[in-house]
């Protein structure tokens, strides 16, 4: 073996116990650093695999396109791959929703639809079924047997009567997961059929298409093309259909690679930041060991060596452990994610996930990934290294020897104090070393003020919020809407309002239900006009119990709840005006407000623009005082029962609640609990990730704080066995230890407590605005502030006692002889 | 233990390292030391005197044997009571004189007044300072002291606390011949002035030999005491 590396590696044994600490601070930036990229980048692998095999392979779609449009766009140059897909209507079932439709062959390629025996249907009277839909038909039948289907066909822009007529099965579609739970299917009927049954005119097609892929990369250039195709065509935007997740599975989102680079960057500065003042605290002792080195004639290149050596030593052992614990970890930590995360995707697709997991299929642990997680480790090692080495080379051997960082900026005289105490001498120490104390306490800062941050958006998101965000009180009532289906007039608006089922005897029935507190009651008026479109809009009366809300929400312009009442002025919401911007204060627009069968005009003043939480519009836009709403209709225009309970969630209740709307047959009710119960299972993968990637940085700077401590202890090894020489007892040694962590601590939860809270608000006002997690008002994260102050106190104290018992393990005459 | 005697050792021992590598660093030594004298302790490199000097002060603990200071038995006083003990009683002085670098002279002086949770009187140190001949340099930092003058602040800081008994080991090692008179002088003066007991330890014979009596010390034993014509206390074994 070399001298060199001989020296290092008995060098390395020599300071077991700080090469340990560094070892763990490396390992565990390591792993971070290998995980975050690693998962981040499994988890968009993973989706996208998943995503292809599950999902249409279209780029997108447009609606209500007519035969000649169908023909010139698939024409068009930027049309590669394309397909037809024709409506027919829906089978008539009870609780089974099943489509009708047909579609070309290249259609069915891009819907990723194969038959599992037959062929597809050509002649008028022929289906292809699967084994739910004939389940929920109630027959039986193989392939070209005949069965009866009642069905609905849309015409005119409705569904129009049942009508029934047999069908030969052709062949036979696979049934998933997702049909059988959601109870929705498809058939395949022929064109022929389509062309009998709805006038020519009426014939719209979807048409399916890829575009030419030359060198459009990104899901922003795809969608440029598509929207570009539509203007071209005159297609108007809410015909059409992009195929987002498709999209993003096969193309790169632009907005990915940063998200995931700025994470990475906060672990490398962390990283850098930790074994960088881990090593700087032991400078003074690196220096002076290179000064002797250099008096026994070690060469400038033989010392570079031997410290370089020492330290990738340590590294050489650090990074493959983290390594290793990361492609260990990793596999579970994906697995954990989409195990928490089933609120997002059915069923079906989770399991297809999950399939893609344990088959391997993506390939977690990239050889790109280990090399970067390895680069920057050792290159945060090598920079934490060469600082040392740049001081040491800048001094001759005797001052390296009688190295001593502060002592550079020692005064001369000092005023002092007149008497001393515990507390004076741990200031003095502290005041001595400012620039080792504050590379310690910004470094652990840094980790608590990103902890801080992180704490108020998980707060912030807070599940019970985003279910009261959700919905007002803890049941709610409405009538089931369903507009456009012949088979269901009743369902109507207009059918509702003449015959409404919310009556004031119900809502007194429910008000005497045990356990119930109150009934708010607010009322929905549709209005149309030609702005819209087809579209209809609702305005919702929002009783007066919310008109402190209402009037919170106003973001633009001015109004009160009493001048709403009035019933001239109207509030909108951001969303709607997001879509129709040319919606402004002071406008005056002309609404057709619907009545029953009637329909008469009204000029309204937009008064304000506001921001509601979904539980007070439920999905109506235009707001106004429930007095005016329900003066605008002669009908009863009741919506909702808000019910508020003594308890969050009471079985009880609910099921009394739901004998008592039963019989109406036309009711349905939501609840506070499913709502919750939903928010809670997204926000648990949130937090959980969230908090274990800020516990390893905890952990990596709470190294940063034993390093600085033992450090400060054993430098002066030599100095607190000649105080307690002189009579500074245990209890005094511990209490100055204890007195000296506890700055430290102090000083980084100042920061990171402080700070952290400062800039968490800024970033609540950024997710409020983008509508993360429903997150509406602000949550001061207190528990985690108390959590890591006391965790940190905790700590500090523990590692004082140890320390000062460790000191006190040498004999007091062993420290005074001890030098440096 | 006779009213004059301040420092009684009975049969103190202090052996380091076993089998071939045992050191005998204090064997079975017996010592009666008396009020407000100077005993001068010498011997040569390695004979165990800072050893046994070390015990006497309570720095470390002996294998056998019993130290008494003032009637009190030091080692059946647990730690922190002995560290209590000997702020109050007993001030020491080192060849490296082991100031802290962080405070000035004059904290330096006051500290075991503060370990001691006591207010130091201001005239007093004031006259402490004059008496070392340092009142122009109460703030200075020690790095930039002359070794005498880090000696004399560690004087000054021995003397400080007013204690019992002042154990000084080596305390001229350090300096040059010319310092080295003046400082022991000083030592000499201020035990005279504040009626203190001085226990020095040198291999210096010039400075044993202003001593009112010299200890020799050879393979941790006592090997011959003598001094002020008077008869010895220490036992010859």
């Amino acid at each position: 073996m070399k001298m060199t590396t001989r020296v290092a590696f008995e060098n390395m044994k020599y300071h077991r116990s700080k090469n340990i600490l560094i070892g763990i601070a490396v390992a565990l930036t390591t792993f971070l650093l290998f995980v975050i990229p690693a998962v981040g980048n499994g988890m968009i692998q993973t989706q996208y695999a998943a995503t292809n095999r599950v999902y249409p392979t279209w780029h997108a779609l447009f609606r209500n396109v007519d035969e000649r449009t169908a023909e010139k766009l698939a024409a068009h140059y930027d049309v590669a791959e394309h397909g037809l897909r024709c409506d027919l209507g829906m089978m008539k079932l009870e609780h089974t929703e099943v489509s009708m439709i047909n579609m070309d062959e290249s259609g069915a390629k891009l819907y990723k639809v194969s038959l599992l025996n037959g062929h597809f249907p050509e002649k008028e009277d022929e289906i292809v079924v699967s084994k739910g839909i004939l389940d929920a038909l109630g027959q039986t039948g193989e392939i070209g047997d005949t069965i009866t289907v009642p069905y609905q066909v849309y015409r005119d822009g409705a569904l129009d009567y049942m009508q029934e007529r047999p069908f030969k099965i052709c062949g036979f579609l696979e049934d998933n997961d997702s049909n059988r739970e959601l109870d929705k299917y498809m058939s395949l009927i022929s064109m022929d059929l389509i062309e009998r049954e709805i006038p020519a005119d009426q014939i719209a097609y979807r048409f399916l298409f890829q575009i030419r892929d030359l060198n459009v990369k990104t899901t922003d250039g795809v969608e440029a093309v598509i929207k570009n195709l539509a203007v071209q065509f005159g297609i108007r935007e809410n015909n059409m259909n992009i195929n987002e997740d498709y999209l993003s599975a096969n193309y790169v989102d632009p907005s990915f690679i940063p998200a995931i680079g700025f994470v990475m960057l906060i672990v490398v500065i962390a990283g850098i930041i930790t074994i960088y003042s881990i090593y700087y605290v032991s400078m003074n002792q690196r220096i002076q060991e290179l000064g002797r080195l250099g008096a026994i004639g070690a060469t400038r290149r033989q010392m570079k060596q031997i410290v370089l050596r020492e330290g990738l030593c340590v590294a050489v052992i650090a990074v493959p452990v983290g390594l290793l614990l990361g492609t260990f970890v990793s596999r579970f930590v994906l697995l954990g994610l989409f195990r928490y995360a089933n609120v997002e995707h059915n069923s079906e697709y989770l399991e297809v996930l999950r399939d893609v997991i344990t088959n391997g299929e993506v390939c977690l642990c990239l050889p790109w990934i280990y090399a970067l997680a390895a680069a920057i480790s050792l290159g945060t090692v090598y920079v934490s290294l060469a600082k040392p080495m740049r001081l040491a080379a800048k001094l001759s051997q005797t001052e390296a020897i009688r190295f001593r960082e502060a002592a550079k900026r020692r005064k001369s005289a000092r005023k002092g104090y007149h008497d001393l105490t515990i507390g004076r001498l741990t200031g003095r120490n502290l005041s001595d070393n400012k620039k080792k104390s504050a590379v310690t306490i910004f470094s652990m800062a840094a980790t608590g003020m990103l902890l801080m941050i992180v704490a108020t958006i998980v707060s912030c998101a807070n599940p019970r919020e985003s279910a009261d965000n959700s919905i007002l009180g803890q049941y709610a009532v409405a009538p089931v809407i369903e507009e456009g289906n012949r088979e269901h007039p009743e369902r109507e608006w207009s059918s509702i309002q003449k015959n409404n089922p919310m009556t004031e005897q119900l809502r007194k029935e429910i008000e005497q239900l045990d356990g119930v507190e109150r009934v708010d009651v607010s009322s929905s008026v549709m209005v149309k006009d030609g702005m819209f479109g087809e579209d209809f809009q609702m305005i919702g009366g929002i009783p007066e119990e919310y008109a402190g809300e209402l009037e919170e929400g106003i973001r633009e312009g001015k109004a009160t709840y009493e001048e709403l009442k009035a019933g001239d002025k109207i509030i909108i919401d951001r969303t709607l005006r997001h879509w129709y911007p040319e919606l402004e204060v002071g406008k005056k627009l002309t609404l057709s407000v619907c009545d029953g069968d009637e329909t008469y005009e009204k000029e309204f003043e937009i008064a304000a623009i506001g921001e509601y939480s979904h539980a007070l519009m439920q999905y109506r836009y235009i707001l106004t005082a429930k007095e005016a709403a329900d003066r605008l209709c002669k009908t009863d225009c009741t919506e909702f029962f808000h019910i508020y309970a003594n308890q969050d969630y009471d079985p009880a209740l609910e099921q009394s609640l739901k004998e008592l709307i039963a019989p109406t047959g036309t009711l349905q009710m939501g609840t506070w609990k499913s709502e919750y119960e939903e928010w809670k299972s997204v926000m648990v993968v949130m937090s959980i990730g969230c908090y274990a990637f800020l516990g390893i940085l905890a952990v990596i700077s709470v190294m940063n704080l034993v390093n600085t401590m033992i450090n400060s202890v054993y430098t002066r090894k030599k100095e607190l066995g000649m105080m307690q020489a002189i009579g500074m007892s245990d209890r005094q040694l511990l209490r100055m230890l204890q007195m000296e962590g506890l700055f430290y601590t102090l000083g980084t939860l100042l920061l990171s407590v402080g700070l952290g809270s400062l800039i968490g608000y800024p970033i609540y006002v950024y997710a409020r605005t983008q509508g993360l997690f429903q997150i509406r008002n602000y949550h001061y994260p207190f528990a985690a502030a108390i959590i890591v102050s006391v965790a940190l106190i905790v700590i500090q104290l523990v590692l004082a006692l140890v320390i000062a018992r460790s000191v006190r393990r040498d004999p007091i005459i062993e420290r005074i002889r001890f030098s440096e | 233990m006779s009213a004059n005697m301040i420092l009684k050792v009975e049969n103190l021992v202090k052996y380091y390292g076993s089998g071939e590598n045992l050191v005998r660093a204090v064997d079975h030594t017996n010592l009666e030391i008396e009020r407000g004298k100077f005993t001068a302790i010498v011997g040569r490199s390695g004979s165990g005197k800072s050893t046994l000097l070390h015990l006497i002060g309570g720095l470390d603990r002996p294998d056998e044997g019993k130290v008494w200071i003032e009637e009190q038995d030091i080692f059946s006083l647990k730690d922190d009571q002995l560290a209590e003990f000997r702020r109050k009683k007993i001030g020491f002085i080192f060849q490296d004189y082991n100031l802290i670098p962080s405070l000035n002279v004059w904290e330096n002086i006051v500290l075991p007044l503060g370990l001691d949770n006591r207010k130091a009187d201001r005239k007093e140190v004031l006259f402490l300072l004059e008496k070392i001949g340092m009142s122009d340099k109460k703030n200075a930092m020690p790095n930039v002291l002359s070794g005498g003058q880090k000696q004399r602040t560690a004087i000054a800081r021995a003397l400080a606390a007013r204690p019992a008994i002042i154990l000084a080991d080596e305390p001229t090692g350090n300096l040059d011949s010319q310092t080295e008179l003046e400082v022991v002088s000083l030592m000499k003066s201020c035990v005279k002035d504040f009626g203190q007991t001085l226990v020095m330890i040198t291999h210096d014979e010039t400075i044993a030999q202003m001593a009112d009596r010299i200890v020799e010390i050879e393979d941790g034993k006592i090997f011959k005491a003598q001094g002020g014509g008077r008869s010895s206390k220490a036992v010859i074994e």
